[in-house]
């Protein structure tokens, strides 16, 4: 269970979130909304802990600052800000991972590659990340997140640039992984439509908490509109994936 | 007897260039990756700031230039890491400085008629073996590195948001790297002089990375390219009696070009091999 009290995220003088009271529970699958420059980004890099904050954040009732010490996070971050140029093969990238655990190296390259079987790019271990597609390169940083072993698994849109197909996908993925290995996702999307059919739960921020009717599990109008904005709404159609782009 | 202290010197001069490939090619790929290139050059010149003061002080101008060379290292590593400024800023304001300094100090030292010329662009004549105990000294401390940190090395210079969450102490390996790096020029710039040590451990790196593509691949022959030029370059100012900082730059300089045409003529034949298949 993680806790948000008070939390205030700042960049110089500009607060770029505040969030008054939050809390999100083990086990489920949260999906962040939020237009552009909402604070998604910002809330989710201050809850694996690469950016300062002022107020309280508790996992499983431990400071969130301590807990970090000891414990990583399942992190893919958002696109076009991941990694460098750097000639690294899929299986190293993986194993970055493990870092945490005492393990021999062989033992860390096995384990690396069975999380790569979860994404079925064990093929491509031995190779350059900087040459896989997009879509690859994407699996292959979910394995890596998996392979810290952390209950927690924070995704900044991971869906940006897949075709309608690999979403679908993904999802499934998202829904298998989170049973199999049981645990907390929390991702932003911009994606209503897909969101309102997966997630249990919606947390919608707009530089603040945006309320929401929590037991409808899917976002009505009005409540879009507040979010993005009034002249945005969604149509009201929960299972034409296909006809439903991003708001 | 005069070939016989020739021999020496040279012999000496060849142990120390061998020493500062391997160093080179250990650390000048991680440079590269990290893009602060530029960073020979502003830990070179800290380094003659350091000399002067050594020669005004009337100390030994080596231990004054590695506190140099390694406090503004560090400097320039917490300037970019905690500023909003990159490395290469705080380097081209600090390098001036620093040269602006140590003109300004050797100019107090009026007593003292300094070869400026030989610490601007090396003699290898000039070097004792308290410079080759140093250099032997840093090539351990950067093998004893590279074996046991070049992997949380990896990680961070791949992506470092992950690095640290993963749990690596970025902000320590950062350091440490930063220390090594000072460390190197300045027993570059005992070779080559300080005007010439940036390209030493920047090229070898540079050329193996248009010829290599796994990093391991990219370290050994930054190595081996390293030990080549530096080897041609000493050769050929000795047989030519030629200054030897100069004459090993022209040979990084120009292995480094030719691995440029090499790259191009690689992709040439790549893009041709592919538009004969369609
Ligand atoms: N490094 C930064 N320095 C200063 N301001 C920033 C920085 N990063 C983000 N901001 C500002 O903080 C606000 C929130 O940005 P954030 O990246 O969290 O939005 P987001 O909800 O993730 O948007 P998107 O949907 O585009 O990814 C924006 O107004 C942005 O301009
Ligand atoms: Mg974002």
């Amino acid at each position: 269970m993680i806790k948000v009290n008070s939390l205030s995220v700042r960049y110089d003088n500009f607060e770029a979130l505040s969030i008054l009271s939050l809390t999100i529970e083990d086990g489920k699958f949260h999906a962040i909304m939020g237009p552009n420059g909402g604070g998604k980004t910002t809330f989710i890099k201050a809850l694996v802990g690469l950016l300062p904050y002022e107020g309280r954040i508790e996992i499983d009732g431990i400071d969130h600052k301590r807990y970090l010490k000891k414990n990583s996070i399942g992190y893919l971050a958002q696109r076009g800000s991941q990694f460098s140029q750097f000639p690294i093969t899929v299986l190293e990238v993986v194993e970055m991972g493990r870092y945490r655990f005492k393990e021999p190296d062989h033992t860390r390259k096995n384990k690396a590659f069975e999380f790569l079987k979860v994404f079925e790019m064990e093929n491509f271990a031995s190779k350059n990340i900087n040459e896989l597609s997009g879509g690859q390169q994407q699996r292959v940083l979910m394995a890596r997140a998996l392979a810290t072993e952390s209950k927690i698994l924070i995704l900044d849109e991971p869906l940006t640039g897949m075709d309608p197909k690999a979403q679908s996908l993904f999802y499934d993925m998202i829904k298998r992984i989170k049973d199999d290995f049981k645990l907390t996702i929390i991702m932003s999307s911009h994606d209503v439509g897909f969101i309102s059919e997966y997630a249990d739960n919606i947390i919608c921020i707009n530089r603040e908490l945006i309320p929401h009717d929590k037991s409808a599990k899917v976002l009505t109008c009005t409540e879009v509109s507040k979010l993005y904005g009034p002249k945005i709404g969604i149509v009201e159609h929960h299972h034409l994936h296909s006809e439903k782009d991003d708001v | 007897m005069f070939e016989f202290f020739t021999l020496f010197f040279i012999q000496r001069a060849l142990l120390i260039g061998a020493v500062i490939a391997i160093v080179s090619g250990f650390i000048g790929p991680f440079i590269l990756y990290r893009k602060m290139s530029f960073i020979g050059v502003g830990i070179s010149h800290g380094t003659f700031a350091g000399i002067a003061l050594g020669i005004l002080l009337g100390v030994s101008p080596l231990p004054v230039a590695i506190i140099f060379a390694i406090g503004l290292g560090i400097f320039i590593g917490f300037t970019s890491r905690t500023g909003k400024i990159s490395e290469d800023v705080s380097i081209g304001i600090l390098f001036s400085f620093a040269m602006a300094l140590g003109i300004f100090l050797i100019s107090l030292s009026s007593g003292y008629h300094t070869d400026i010329m030989g610490y601007l662009f090396g003699d290898i004549l000039a070097i004792s073996n308290n410079d080759l105990y140093l250099a032997i000294g840093v090539l351990g401390s950067v093998v004893l590195w590279y074996i046991l940190r070049s992997r949380q090395m990896k990680y961070m210079t791949f992506d470092e948001d992950f690095a640290k969450i993963a749990g690596v102490p970025v902000g320590i390996d950062y350091y440490i790297f930063m220390a090594l790096i000072s460390l190197a020029i300045v027993v570059i710039v005992n070779f080559v002089g300080v005007i010439l040590a940036s390209s030493i451990i920047i090229a070898p790196a540079a050329s193996a990375k248009s010829l290599a593509k796994r990093f391991s691949s990219i370290v050994i022959l930054s190595i081996v390219l390293a030990e080549v030029t530096i080897f041609s370059g000493i050769i050929f100012s000795y047989s030519l009696n030629i200054s030897s900082g100069p004459s090993i730059v022209f040979f990084v300089t120009f292995v480094f070009l030719l691995s440029l045409l090499a790259g191009k003529i690689k992709f040439i034949k790549y893009t041709k091999r592919n538009s004969n298949s369609e």
